[in-house]
């Protein structure tokens, strides 16, 4: 009898534990939760609807309902399909150049060198210069007449005047994200190279493998889900590039870059926010979506095959 | 034996100098990749010192006449340029504060509540909602902002500051998955809540943390273009906006040399504050980078 008195409470207090729990739990994520809902669930939901609409900033009173008609005209939108392709090119250019750069860089900073972390300042620096100044950097780097670019390359071949953002568009904005994001990488790469043992790699070099060697068969696979994370972000990021064209292209609100540099969010940005196509720039957004999940799911699924986990992946 | 304690020496040597050529190598190729990825800054700083038509003379200057720092001058006159700039820190500084708190609410909450119903899930959505294109939010997100008449005003800032950002989230649920349980066990053995356990205890212990996301926050919208441009109007813009365009001669053509000035002097508060706290910024980067 007393036993069952005292185990009620104990009980009770037990479950009020648990309880408590709980109530701190979703009180202390309420605010992002509350947010997530009202400020991206529910636009999401909105924009998803309006995406069927022909939605123009105005006609709420006379809104239509145009079913897929806005995905259907995507197959009739030439520049779609364009700017996609040209956000694809800069993408293959950007990723690899991207991580090749910032692993040669942590690879060349991880060695005992003198003043490595001035170096590694200096090339980290421009990752915290706003997106503003840095087009205006390249602007005046790249300028045709009086750039710093084509004096450099006169020395060599005098009178050079390449119209670097008119012809190389695409390279120049290649040039000014790898410049902005090699230290970012960099620092994260470095961060893995702490990950690599290094009486491993003083083994292999003791069993007589060269520096090649230790990097492709040691380091290299023991960096390789710092890569598998660097390359899904960098595809994502890359596939989002939208204020550097515009920038570069001249900054006001209509101004649209030249064709190279015509990438698929600068077509959804004109469509939106000069056309004010809200119904069909949603659905092209939409789109971008599925293209970022499915790739993602890509690299998800071959990461079996190249990622190499230290623990089985069944074990986690 | 005597044969190995002569050629053994030599072999150090000789290693010893291999070793040294490469270091001198590597610094080599370390000082010409420095120079040229440094050249875009260099150039910057230098045609912020030089009158405009040292800027357009051909065949071109590199090094200004003497240091023209007359551009700074006008870079901070001609425009009102402390006004939007103020502009910048109003609105980045309270974007900041709320962000920092309500984002390491979360982190704390899910870190430190094992075994609550819908914790996983939930995290998990804040881990896929970093993967979804900022523009595909923003278009609704713009749509529903001007229907309620917010749009023109510091309103979604101060909304999105108070419903945390998931990689925030993110960064301190890394950071304070470290904090040792017994630090937690012993407060609440005294009698502490769990709010005060959050703000006594977890907050001041966490400065590396707090500070990386401040930084990051900060400099988010301090370097943002595109949500001022979409949301503000021209008066009340930040200053990456009105930088974008605003030096300009009565023709309309860019004042070059003195809208250089304006951004080393743009860009200067967030350098500072990288040196200042750079340690913090690269550990930041590291916690949220490296594991997914």
């Amino acid at each position: 009898m007393a036993v069952a008195e005292s185990a009620v409470p104990v009980v009770r207090r037990f479950r009020g534990r648990a309880w408590h729990e709980t109530v701190s739990f979703y009180l202390f994520v309420s605010p992002w939760l509350i947010g997530f809902v009202a400020l991206s669930v529910f636009p999401l939901i909105l924009g998803f609807a309006t995406s069927f609409t022909n939605y123009d900033g105005f006609n709420i009173d006379n809104l239509k309902f145009r079913g897929l008609g806005n995905y259907a005209r995507v197959l009739e939108d030439d520049d779609v399909l364009y700017s996609m392709g040209r956000t694809l090119v800069f993408t293959a250019l950007n990723v690899p150049l991207g991580i090749i750069l910032a692993l040669g860089l942590a690879m060349l900073l991880n060695q005992a060198i003198p003043a490595r972390g001035v170096f590694r300042t200096l090339f980290y620096l421009p990752h915290v210069i706003p997106i503003v100044a840095i087009v205006w950097v390249w602007r005046i780097f790249v300028d045709q007449n009086y750039g710093l670019l084509n004096a450099v390359i006169s020395l060599v071949r005098p009178d050079t005047g390449i119209r670097w953002l008119v012809d190389y568009a695409t390279y120049v904005v290649v040039a000014l994200t790898l410049w902005e994001g090699v230290g970012g990488g960099m620092v994260i790469f470095l961060a893995g190279l702490q990950g690599v043992p290094n009486e491993l790699r003083e083994a292999a070099t003791i069993d007589g493998a060269n520096g090649w060697q230790v990097f492709r068969n040691i380091t290299l696979p023991l960096l390789t889900p710092v890569i598998f994370f660097q390359l899904i972000m960098s595809i994502i990021g890359s596939l989002q590039i939208l204020v550097a064209p515009i920038l570069l292209a001249g900054a006001s609100m209509g101004s649209v870059p030249p064709r190279a540099n015509y990438l698929y969010l600068v077509h959804v940005y004109v469509q939106v926010f000069a056309n004010q196509r809200f119904g069909y720039g949603t659905a092209l957004l939409w789109l971008l979506f599925a293209v970022v999940v499915v790739l993602s799911a890509l690299i998800f699924k071959s990461s079996r095959y190249w990622v190499y986990y230290e623990v089985d992946q069944g074990g986690r | 034996m005597s044969a190995e304690a002569l050629t053994r020496p030599v072999a150090g040597a000789r290693l010893g100098i291999r070793l040294w050529t490469r270091e001198v190598v590597t610094l080599a190729v370390l000082l010409l990749a420095t120079l040229v990825f440094s050249l875009p800054t260099i150039w910057l700083v230098l045609t912020s010192f030089k009158p405009e038509t040292e800027y357009a003379s051909y065949p071109i200057r590199v090094l200004p006449s003497a240091l023209h720092s007359e551009n700074y001058v006008l870079a901070v006159t001609i425009f009102p340029y402390l006004k939007f700039f103020m502009n910048s820190v109003i609105l980045a500084g309270s974007f900041t504060i709320l962000t920092v708190i309500t984002s390491a609410a979360a982190g704390f909450g899910f870190s430190r509540h094992a075994g609550v119903p819908g914790r996983h899930a939930l995290f998990a959505l804040v881990l896929a909602t970093m993967m979804v294109p900022g523009l595909v939010t923003l278009v609704p997100q713009f749509m529903l902002f001007s229907y309620l008449g917010l749009t023109n005003s510091y309103w979604p800032w101060i909304l999105w500051g108070l419903s945390a950002s998931p990689f925030h989230i993110f960064l301190f649920r890394q950071f304070f998955a470290s904090i040792p349980k017994d630090l937690e066990d012993a407060a609440e053995v005294d009698g502490c809540g769990k709010l005060r356990i959050f703000w006594q205890i977890f907050m001041p212990n966490s400065l590396p943390a707090v500070a990386a996301s401040a930084i990051f926050c900060f400099t988010w919208v301090w370097g943002d273009w595109l949500y001022p441009k979409l949301f503000l109007s021209d008066q009340i813009t930040t200053l990456s906006v009105r930088l974008a365009t605003s030096y300009v001669d009565p023709i309309g053509n860019p004042l070059y040399t003195v809208t250089m000035a304006a951004v080393v002097l743009y860009v200067l508060p967030m350098v500072i504050v990288f040196f200042l706290a750079q340690k913090y910024i690269i550990q930041g980067v590291v916690t949220t980078g490296l594991k997914g």
